[in-house]
């Protein structure tokens, strides 16, 4: 661990020193939340909503997080569990609607300011949506995030092993939505 | 007509196709310490780095001039006492000359 996440660690617990040193922790790791949370619920303005209720889970829960685990990884639970919740309330939400959410996900996205991709980056977002929501995170963090097996385990709670099984019939679905979809 | 040429992941990248308004992490960070009720001490740098290098030379020069104009000075000074002392000797007559140093004897 090192010394500035062990010294955050102890400030976050520090009366006078908590909303400083979680001023610090929000600017270090808020790009990587928000597009971790992004890849998943597709449009900006819902990347912000969770981005923030995740912070605000975060600073109210700080009494629980007693450095079990790294601040990052700690976070990472957090925002994983915000848009599954997110996706949840939106599923309900739009139960009544003819279209799943999956398909207004993606007209969300397209017709999202901030997206700027070409015609086969929205083919593989369109790819990544078929997915069930657990593979498509497990999916979106090592295709696009890289990060290891090990540190995903933590995160989502699954074994290394079955992660990695998840990532290869991920890529098998979407290279056989490729070929049927061309 | 289908083409069989498949897309692979390989060809699409890893670059994702999303973007995020202008300043966006930097306003969502003040509004994050606005909710936790933090208020950053901001530094008020009124003066940059090259200020304090420009005081610096100007505190060494005010410090440095003195020594030099005083030295400078002096040695105008015994030039021109040494300057007035051949001009009065140059003027003097042998005689007056030796008179005051006589008339000097005398007196002591």
């Amino acid at each position: 661990m090192s010394t500035t996440e062990t010294d955050l660690q102890i400030q976050l617990h520090q009366p006078n020193k908590r909303a400083g040193a979680f001023s610090t922790v929000v600017r270090t790791y808020q790009e990587r939340l928000y597009w971790h949370i992004r890849k998943m619920v597709l449009s900006h303005d819902d990347a912000n909503d969770v981005l923030q209720n995740t912070f605000m889970k975060a600073w109210n829960g700080l009494d629980g997080f007693r450095g079990e685990s790294q601040i990052s990884t700690w976070l990472y639970r957090i925002a994983t569990n915000e848009t599954l919740t997110f996706l949840a309330n939106k599923r309900m939400r739009d139960s009544n609607s003819i279209d799943d959410v999956e398909d207004i996900l993606l007209q969300n996205l397209k017709a999202d300011t901030y997206f700027n991709g070409d015609e086969i980056q929205l083919k593989l977002q369109q790819a990544i949506l078929t997915l069930p929501e657990k593979q498509r995170l497990v999916f979106n963090m090592k295709y696009f995030d890289d990060i290891t097996y090990e540190e995903m385990e933590n995160i989502l709670g699954t074994s290394v092993g079955a992660l990695k099984a998840s990532y290869h019939h991920a890529v098998k679905k979407i290279e056989k939505f490729f070929s049927e979809n061309e | 007509m289908k083409t069989n040429k498949n897309i692979s992941l390989d060809e699409i990248g890893k670059e994702l196709p999303f973007s995020v308004p202008e300043n966006y992490f930097e306003q969502f960070a003040s509004q994050m310490d606005k909710q936790i009720g933090y208020t950053p001490t901001v530094k008020h740098e009124i003066f940059r780095p090259w200020m304090y290098m420009v005081a610096a030379v100007f505190v060494g020069v005010m410090v440095v001039t003195p020594v030099f104009y005083t030295d400078s000075n002096q040695n105008n000074t015994t030039k021109s006492s040494d300057n007035y002392e051949s001009y009065v000797l140059s003027q003097v007559d042998e005689t007056v000359l030796m008179d005051y140093y006589v008339n000097d004897e005398a007196t002591k």
